[in-house]
């Protein structure tokens, strides 16, 4: 259970990564990531992934296909 | 009197005027500051090529503790026209289908047809310009004297819709409402710290095409996925 972020679409505003309860998202080479090994789409923290609430761009952000 | 004469004693005056806005400043000041600026002769080109940075640092920051908003008041009677009220404006180049491949058609929010000093909501125009890694070239001036009667909302779409042509508008401010319906027509919204001159932003622009867009942007420009890291495929194979 993890999100990650659609590279084509990221315009690496960094507005994620300060509201990630789980220190999950960094800046990558090119845009930024999301690390699906520590992502836990925010459950047990808030009702909605922060990251999608604070994304300013649509479909940005989606859940990782298992 | 010949026609150059006339020019210069207008310019001359207009020299004059600027300098009474400045505080503690004659006119043989800021003509020191203005030929540390862009050299002599001065003449009508050479003013319109002088923006806010320029007039701050030259002959050593002579100007540099003057308020930004004088020195801004002081170039816009530098730049204007004293007779006609006009302010040369640029010359627009028509973009015929197809040219210009690999580029990318901005607009810039603007009120002296210079700077990138407009509010997304108030602008009287919007610079339309057409940015590939090694040319440029201004394609439009879209006036934005919307119809009367239209609350903020019907306003702002109007705005957003004379520029649904662009890819990306910059802009010195913009509301939060209006920079959704922005973004709702595909158009990627750039708000600037501070007002730059739009030759600065077209070089700063250019710099970043002529490197590695950010996918983002090599979306807009319509550039294949494929084609974004053929490095990487290629050395991959």
């Amino acid at each position: 259970m993890a999100l990650y972020i659609v590279e084509a679409d990221c315009i690496s505003c960094g507005d994620c990564e300060p509201v990630c309860p789980t220190n999950s998202i960094t800046e990558g080479s090119i845009v930024f990531k999301i690390d699906k090994k520590s992502c836990t789409e925010c459950e047990g923290d808030f009702d909605i992934p922060q990251c999608i609430k604070v994304c300013p761009i649509d479909n940005c952000i989606l859940p990782l296909e298992a | 009197m010949s026609s150059q004469d006339i020019m210069l004693r207008e310019l001359a005056l207009r020299i004059g005027l600027a300098a009474h806005a400045l505080p503690d400043t004659d006119a043989r000041r800021l003509f020191t500051v203005l030929t540390d600026c862009v050299s002599l002769p001065i003449t009508e080109a050479k003013i319109s090529s002088i923006n806010l940075k320029m007039l701050k640092t030259a002959q050593q920051g002579e100007f540099s503790t003057i308020d930004d908003a004088l020195l801004r008041k002081a170039l816009h009677i530098l730049k204007t026209n004293v007779e006609t009220g006009e302010i040369p404006k640029p010359e627009i180049l028509r973009l015929a289908e197809g040219e210009m491949p690999g580029s990318v058609r901005i607009a810039c929010a603007s009120n002296d047809a210079i700077n990138v000093d407009g509010h997304f909501g108030s602008c009287t125009q919007f610079m339309i310009y057409q940015v590939s890694a090694d040319e440029t070239r201004l394609i439009d001036i879209r006036p934005t004297n919307s119809l009367d009667g239209l609350d903020m909302e019907d306003k702002n779409r109007y705005r957003a819709e004379l520029i649904q042509d662009c890819q990306v508008i910059y802009m010195a401010s913009v509301g939060g409402p209006a920079a959704a319906k922005i973004v709702k027509l595909g158009i990627h919204p750039m708000k600037l710290p501070d007002v730059e001159p739009i030759t600065d932003i077209i070089d700063q622009l250019q710099t970043v095409i002529a490197g590695t867009p950010p996918p983002w942007l090599a979306k807009v420009m319509g550039i294949e996925a494929t084609n974004r890291f053929r490095f990487e495929r290629e050395a991959t194979g």
